[in-house]
């Protein structure tokens, strides 16, 4: 009898135990362990395959053994002699990062888009970069050495309760948003604006993201189209503060013009899709879609294994200018300065332009970086597109405003020379123009109020309407 | 005999703990977030929002007709084949019903994905018919689980029951009627139980067949989204409630049937 009363009570304390067990891990003093959380599928993970060598014309040879995360442990203890533990791990979106950090989860290095960055600043959450990260005169700060002057100037730009970013964060990835499209049934016209989504000549062959922001995005340019493209507002000499102002309206009025467009639009597209609109794209179900330019490289690249071609395009009317930067969360680093020190020479150590090829090779998207004093994000980018010496159609694509502001010959100095097909593909989602550039707005961290506005009027969009059936 | 009482108890304390950390509590947190504001202050404004606005409403319908449609569908072809299974004289009755039963140990978004192309090569395109698909694949989905309890319940019941009823003068359809579908009530009960109340929550089939319309699983995921834990934790009290009303008048139906047996 006594056996039978044991076995229960030993299964009742085991289940009441073992979650107490997986709290407790080693401490150990002397290894620094980072937390990072960033997007899935956001870092060079290695492994590449040995024709995947990036041999650049300077003679510079790239190759990703293994992950980035790895290489950094490595590196850290060669420059640094000291160890550190990276803890990697990804989340999906913006508000499923938020989410977890104010249940509780803590992280000391995460990478999420630029509002949600000025919403964690406005919350007090995000840990300032400290003066010697920012000091250029230091060969190991990459970063700030390397980064593109042109994002370092939206960087200064951008603040909010003033605080400024580049105080704040680390620009990472960056990118526009566009219509990817496929040249046989769309003409370049009818996606060079977003009233695209709206054209029922490809009723049911579109997709537009499902996420408030892009989708409220497309559909405000859509409204403010006549406003935004007449010759006097681009001639402005204040066009480019005007226009972002424009584009982050959230008044009531915008908002119940914005959510009878998306309805319109509802009714055209196939979908509001979360991830299928690329290999949709591919499959040939649809013929255009709504896509971040990363995701657009991405797009074309597999289309072309496919032979099929596709084309991008950054609507003429203004684009969504969108980035990611690494920020350093309060909650985690506290005033542990070793922390620090190993969260900022992260940064700079994927702020390495072999590192940063590394990261556009492997996951498509754009890198921040420009490289600084060494020329190697240029070679990439020639290495990447330049047109073989025996095309025939082939035409100069300038990006000076990427690498070097202040140098007015710059164009002449960053040029490539590039297929002519490539001004609409992959080279425009990756390196946009200048004029891509000058007519993009940074979409705004909304304050509580219009949120709760837009995201009524989202659901308003998304929701049953009752009223349909009688039509 | 006392004894062996006590060591019974204490076997339950290892599911008396599951059952309050991952039933009980999850569920006051819902109702606490779902009768607060964002304040925290005891409200019933969420309550309110919800049915005072006529699209989530529209969403609640349009998902009790997705259900209810994906229940009928379910239940008037699981119902033939569960009896056809437990009742029926012929050999290799097991396989046949692994061939029904095999689905489920494939996860059902590799599932859907092929019968997504299925239909995408029938129709050509898929957003011209988004109400059909998504009846189409959570018929296909919910399937199993409907025929499940209903062949459970039909294999224990006895036969000689019907023919007791044939030999009382009733005709192939009065014995169905009369004393084969009260007699497996219980089944069919549980099968609708697994079927609709998921069926209307499960936004995942919509967003995989292109259907952009919300469903009531999507709108709560839309307010936890975008860190609205208020409204979003009303409407899953509202579905609680709903789940409660179901419960109780299925329990009174079972209650009535067991009655008139009696």
């Amino acid at each position: 009898m006594r056996k039978n009363k044991i076995i229960p009570l030993i299964m009742s304390l085991v289940l009441g135990v073992l979650p107490l067990l997986s709290g407790c891990g080693d401490e150990e003093s002397d290894v620094i362990t980072l937390r990072v959380s960033s997007w899935e599928e956001y870092i060079d993970e290695g492994d590449w395959d040995e024709d995947e060598l990036i041999d650049l014309d300077d003679g510079t040879e790239i190759f990703g053994e293994n992950s980035l995360v790895e290489d950094f442990e490595e590196w850290f203890y060669e420059t640094y002699g000291k160890k550190v533990k990276v803890e990697y791990s990804t989340f999906g979106t913006n508000e499923e990062l938020y989410n977890q950090i104010t249940i509780g989860d803590v992280y000391d290095l995460v990478c999420p888009s630029e509002y949600m960055i000025m919403k964690m600043m406005r919350e007090d959450m995000v840990e300032p970069y400290s003066e010697s990260f920012k000091d250029t005169t230091d060969e190991g700060n990459y970063y700030s050495r390397g980064v593109s002057p042109y994002i370092r100037q939206v960087f200064d730009k951008l603040n909010i309760e003033g605080m400024t970013l580049t105080d704040y964060a680390a620009g990472y990835m960056w990118g526009t948003l566009g219509l990817v499209y496929n040249p046989e049934f769309v003409s370049e016209e009818e996606a060079a604006h977003w009233s695209l989504l709206q054209n029922r000549k490809f009723n049911r062959q579109l997709t537009i993201k499902d996420s408030v922001r892009d989708a409220f995005f497309a559909a405000i340019a859509i409204n403010y189209f006549d406003d935004i493209t007449t010759p006097e507002y681009l001639a402005d000499p204040d066009y480019s503060d005007n226009l972002s102002k424009k584009l982050n309206l959230t008044d009531v009025e915008t908002v119940d013009s914005v959510e009878a467009i998306l309805t319109d639009i509802k009714n055209n597209v196939y979908a509001f899709e979360t991830d299928a609109g690329k290999a949709d794209m591919v499959t040939g179900k649809v013929v255009a879609n709504e896509q971040w330019s990363g995701d657009a490289v991405y797009t074309m690249d597999q289309a072309d294994e496919d032979g099929l071609e596709l084309c991008y395009s950054a609507p003429e009317e203004g684009t969504n200018l969108w980035f990611d930067g690494w920020i350093m969360l309060k909650k985690g680093i506290g005033d542990d300065a070793d922390k620090k020190m190993a969260a900022e020479a992260f940064v700079n150590f994927l702020s390495r332009p072999e590192n940063a090829i590394r990261n556009m090779y492997y996951i498509g998207y754009t890198s921040s970086i420009s490289g600084g004093d060494s020329d190697l994000i240029f070679e990439y980018m020639n290495w990447n597109y330049a047109a073989e010496d025996d095309e025939e159609d082939t035409v100069d694509y300038s990006v000076g405003y990427f690498f070097d502001m202040d140098d007015p010959n710059a164009d002449e100095n960053y040029t490539v020379t590039i297929p002519a097909s490539q001004t609409r593909r992959q080279i425009f989602a990756q390196y946009p123009t200048k004029d891509v550039v000058d007519r993009s707005v940074v979409m705004a961290c909304f304050d509580d109020e219009s949120n709760i506005r837009i995201n009524r009027m989202w659901t308003n969009v998304r929701c049953f309407d009752l009223g349909s059936i009688f039509e | 005999m006392k004894k062996s009482y006590f060591d019974r108890k204490l076997l339950a304390i290892p599911y008396m703990i599951f059952l309050v950390l991952f039933v009980i509590l999850p569920l006051l947190v819902v109702i606490y977030y779902g009768f607060t504001d964002a304040q925290g202050h005891m409200s019933f404004s969420n309550f309110v929002a919800f049915f005072s606005n006529g699209r989530t409403i529209g969403t609640l319908v349009y998902s009790f007709v997705i259900s209810l449609v994906t229940t009928t569908i379910c239940l008037l072809i699981a119902y033939p084949i569960a009896f056809i299974l437990a009742k029926g004289e012929y050999c290799r009755k097991h396989a046949f019903l692994m061939i029904f039963v095999l689905p489920m140990w494939i996860n059902f978004t590799l599932r859907i994905t092929a019968l997504k192309e299925i239909l995408t090569m029938l129709e050509g395109n898929l957003a011209y018919y988004p109400f059909m698909n998504t009846i189409i694949c959570m018929v296909y989905d919910f399937l199993p689980f409907m025929i499940m309890p209903m062949y459970n319940s039909l294999t224990k019941l006895d036969d000689s029951m019907l023919e007791a009823g044939a030999d009382l003068g009733a005709n192939k359809m009065q014995v169905l009627i009369h004393v084969l579908l009260p007699l497996s009530i219980p089944g069919i009960i549980s099968g609708v139980t697994m079927v609709f109340l998921p069926a209307m929550t499960n936004y995942v089939v919509l967003d995989m067949v292109y259907n952009s319309t919300y469903i009531m699983g999507s709108l709560i995921g839309s307010y936890f989204s975008s860190y609205d834990w208020n409204n979003g934790s009303v409407i899953s009290a509202i579905l609680l409630i709903f789940i409660g009303m179901f419960t109780i008048a299925t329990n009174r139906l079972v209650g009535n049937t067991e009655g008139g047996r009696a």
